[in-house]
């Protein structure tokens, strides 16, 4: 994946375990910063590689860990210079996600050779929604889990994801929420 | 062709569409207008909720005449501004509008995607600005962590090199006494040729080591060449041939050397080096040819600009100057010059005037540059001058005169730690007609200053309790006329000598050391 996918979870394990912690995990797995290179395209296994060393010292399993990435991932990507681009997809959560293939398409033009995701807001209704989620990649269920439910708390909503179905290519999520405030 | 939309589909590509029927009355909408305006209804009429800018109504509705008129409108309550086409149907108009997308306006309205059409590129512009400012920014970061990871390699790389200084330093001390004490066995008179072969086995061995602890200085960027009083005029003077095929033949070489017997403390390649990298550099500031002189000359004042006040004190130098009929450099140029890495040429390195800079400094000395565009490049190169007892005979009157004229002459303190070294140096020196005052310690050849004087300190540096640096610089100030060598295996911190003294370095060459007392005396 990406370098930025990279740095973003070098972000995640500094933020909570410290940046020693995390150059402990560089040496470990033998590599530096020309590996969180922003525009430089790694291969999947390293991308992995990271996430199951974060895992081991975050002391999660690697799904959990890809599930708390995608949590952070929403919040990283709501600071800095992301932000405005987080703002335009979307002021609540089903004109977000539907608006989420607009968002990668720009990405994939400022990244090329990236296999971006689609989306397709399946089903929307009051407190509930149905999200279809289309990828060259497998195993990424738990971080996409993490990606939405990160969603919910961006909108201030309270809720869970759960996977309705899953087949090749194709996995449905179900999103069930309400006002935090309520 | 007339193409069918639904609503729905209209909606997706223009967000923010009005319809309007014949008497301007509003007749259908888009999901952006409904959202932004909950109150509008069908049948409103449109001058009730918009004003057309800079225009009236009728004449932007004029469409038979304004075909393709491009039309902007706001709403009256100030949240909206959209601007698109109007086009004519049978039942009115309908208006392919959108939200202008001014960051300002953007950022208020708090707009979103679906505030625009599917394909509406310039809001897909917007996004992808947004994606790559934060990748720019990002690599900002990245470059930043690069240049910090090279500063932490290189702060791993001078511990190591402090540390491969240190065992040659220990290494060189061994193979010095080794080596020393190989040559006394060599001078002995002896009958025994198996003895003499061995010596020189041994001898040999210890040269080898010598050479394994010069691979290990070189790694600690420790330079090994001795420092001596020298004269740069000879310098420069035996090596003039060589520098004129530097310089290549469509550049002129001129040498004016009036610094003379003057000597400053250099190492004879070193400031070689800096000769041929000033000169190579002025060169390639003249491609299609030029003039280059290099002069010397002694004068007094300031030898360096380094500017930190108080511990600079005038005194007589060399200065080496090295001018070019070059394009000269403009005060941008001039301010990095002497960055590392810095290079204005395509295939420079950036390290010969750093290196210079360096070594100049290293010396006790400065170099700079003056340069006027057009009219080419100066540089100074100064050294200061080795102390006049460095070359002078003694003042008769600091000579203690209770001692043979002939024994203070040639009088040596030698301090050294090491009791073998200590004993093969004070039989070289006295074989060759010296007398010598041998010391374990810095302590001791304090006692030996009160109560004589001394033509020559010979003294080792790094010594338990005080070291040689030390010790010369109590010696200076007890007798002004001393001359000091220091010899280590370590080459020292050149802040702790001063100028005027000698440098050799272990292990020792008799015939290197011998050469260098004898100059002395
Ligand atoms: C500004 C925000 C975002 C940026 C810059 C961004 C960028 C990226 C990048 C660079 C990749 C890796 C592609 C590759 O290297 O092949 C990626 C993958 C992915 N992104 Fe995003 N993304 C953003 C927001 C989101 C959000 C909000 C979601 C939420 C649900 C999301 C879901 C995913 C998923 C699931 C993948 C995995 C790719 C796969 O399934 O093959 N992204 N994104």
């Amino acid at each position: 994946m990406y370098g930025m996918i990279h740095r973003g979870i070098r972000n995640m394990v500094q933020d909570k375990l410290g940046e020693d912690a995390w150059f402990a995990l560089e040496k470990k797995i033998g590599i530096g910063p020309t590996e969180l290179l922003t525009g430089m395209v790694y291969d999947d296994t390293l991308t992995l590689e990271i996430v199951s060393e974060a895992a081991a010292r975050l002391n999660l399993t690697v799904d959990e860990c890809l599930f708390e990435f995608g949590r952070y991932w929403i919040d990283y990507a709501s600071r800095g210079s992301l932000s405005s681009a987080m703002e335009l997809t979307g002021h609540d959560l089903a004109s977000f996600i539907s608006n989420l293939d607009r968002l990668h398409l720009s990405v994939g033009m400022a990244m090329p050779g990236s296999r971006l995701p689609n989306f397709n807001l399946a089903l929307s209704e009051p407190g509930f929604l149905k999200v279809e989620y289309h990828s060259q990649r497998t195993g990424l269920e738990n971080f996409v889990s993490g990606l939405l439910y990160g969603l919910i708390e961006r909108f201030g909503l309270i809720g869970d994801v759960s996977i309705a179905d899953s087949t090749a290519g194709k996995v449905v999520f179900e999103i069930r929420y309400k006002d935090g405030h309520a | 062709m007339l193409v069918q939309l639904t609503d729905i589909q209209l909606g997706k590509l223009f967000p923010a569409y009005l319809l309007l029927d014949t008497n301007f009355q509003l007749a259908g909408f888009g999901p952006s207008i409904r959202k932004l305006l909950p109150g509008l209804q069908i049948g409103h009429a449109f001058d009730e909720y918009f004003d057309v800018i800079s225009n009236d109504v009728a004449t932007v509705f004029d469409i038979p005449e304004r075909p393709n008129h491009p039309i902007e409108i706001a709403s009256k309550c100030g949240n909206m501004r959209l601007h698109g086409l109007a086009a004519q149907q049978p039942d009115g108009y309908f208006l392919a509008l959108r939200h202008v997308t001014t960051s300002q306006y953007l950022a208020s309205q708090q707009l979103e995607l679906t505030d625009f059409g599917y394909a509406d590129p310039e809001i897909q512009a917007i996004m992808l600005i947004a994606v790559q400012r934060a990748m720019l920014e990002e690599a900002q970061d990245t470059a930043l962590e690069l240049a910090f990871e090279r500063q932490r390699y290189s702060a791993l790389l001078e511990r190591t090199s402090r540390v491969s200084g240190y065992l040659a330093h220990d290494f060189n001390n061994l193979l010095s006494i080794i080596s020393l004490n190989t040559e006394r066995l060599a001078r002995a008179p002896s009958t025994d040729g198996k003895i003499t072969n061995l010596a020189q086995i041994i001898g040999d061995t210890a040269a080898r080591g010598s050479e394994i602890s010069q691979s290990l200085m070189a790694l600690s960027h420790q330079s090994s060449e001795t420092l001596s009083a020298l004269s740069i005029d000879d310098i420069i003077n035996e090596n003039s041939a060589f520098l004129k095929t530097v310089v290549g033949s469509k550049v002129g070489l001129s040498i004016t050397l009036h610094s003379g017997s003057c000597k400053a403390v250099v190492s004879y390649n070193g400031l070689l080096n800096c000769v041929i990298n000033l000169l190579i550099n002025a060169r390639e500031a003249m491609p299609d040819g030029g003039h280059i002189s290099l002069a010397t000359t002694v004068r007094d004042g300031l030898a360096t600009k380094i500017d930190d006040g108080a511990k600079l004190s005038p005194c007589k130098y060399i200065a080496i100057e090295i001018a070019d009929t070059g394009s000269g450099m403009n005060e941008a140029l001039l301010s990095r010059a002497f960055e590392p890495l810095f290079s204005s040429k395509p295939n420079g390195t950036g390290l010969g005037l750093a290196s210079v800079r360096e070594y100049a400094i290293d010396m006790g000395g400065d170099v700079w540059l003056e340069s006027t565009p057009g009219e080419g490049t100066r540089v100074f190169l100064h050294f200061p001058i080795a102390t006049d007892a460095m070359i002078r005979p003694d003042d008769p009157s600091v000579q203690d005169q209770s001692f043979d004229a002939d024994q203070n002459e040639r009088s040596i303190l030698l301090v050294e730690d090491e009791p073998y070294a200590l004993e093969a140096l004070v039989e070289m020196l006295e074989m060759e007609g010296y007398f010598v005052t041998p010391c374990l310690s810095a302590a001791q050849a304090l006692e030996a200053l009160e109560t004589r004087s001394y033509r020559v300190l010979l003294t080792d540096i790094v010594m338990p309790q005080q070291d040689g640096a030390e010790l010369a610089s109590k010696a200076c100030i007890a007798q002004p006329g001393i001359r000091v060598i220091l010899m280590s295996g370590y080459v020292p911190e050149t802040a702790a000598l001063q100028s005027g003294w000698m440098f050799i370095r272990k292990p020792l060459a008799s015939s290197e050391l011998l050469g260098l007392v004898d100059k002395l005396m």
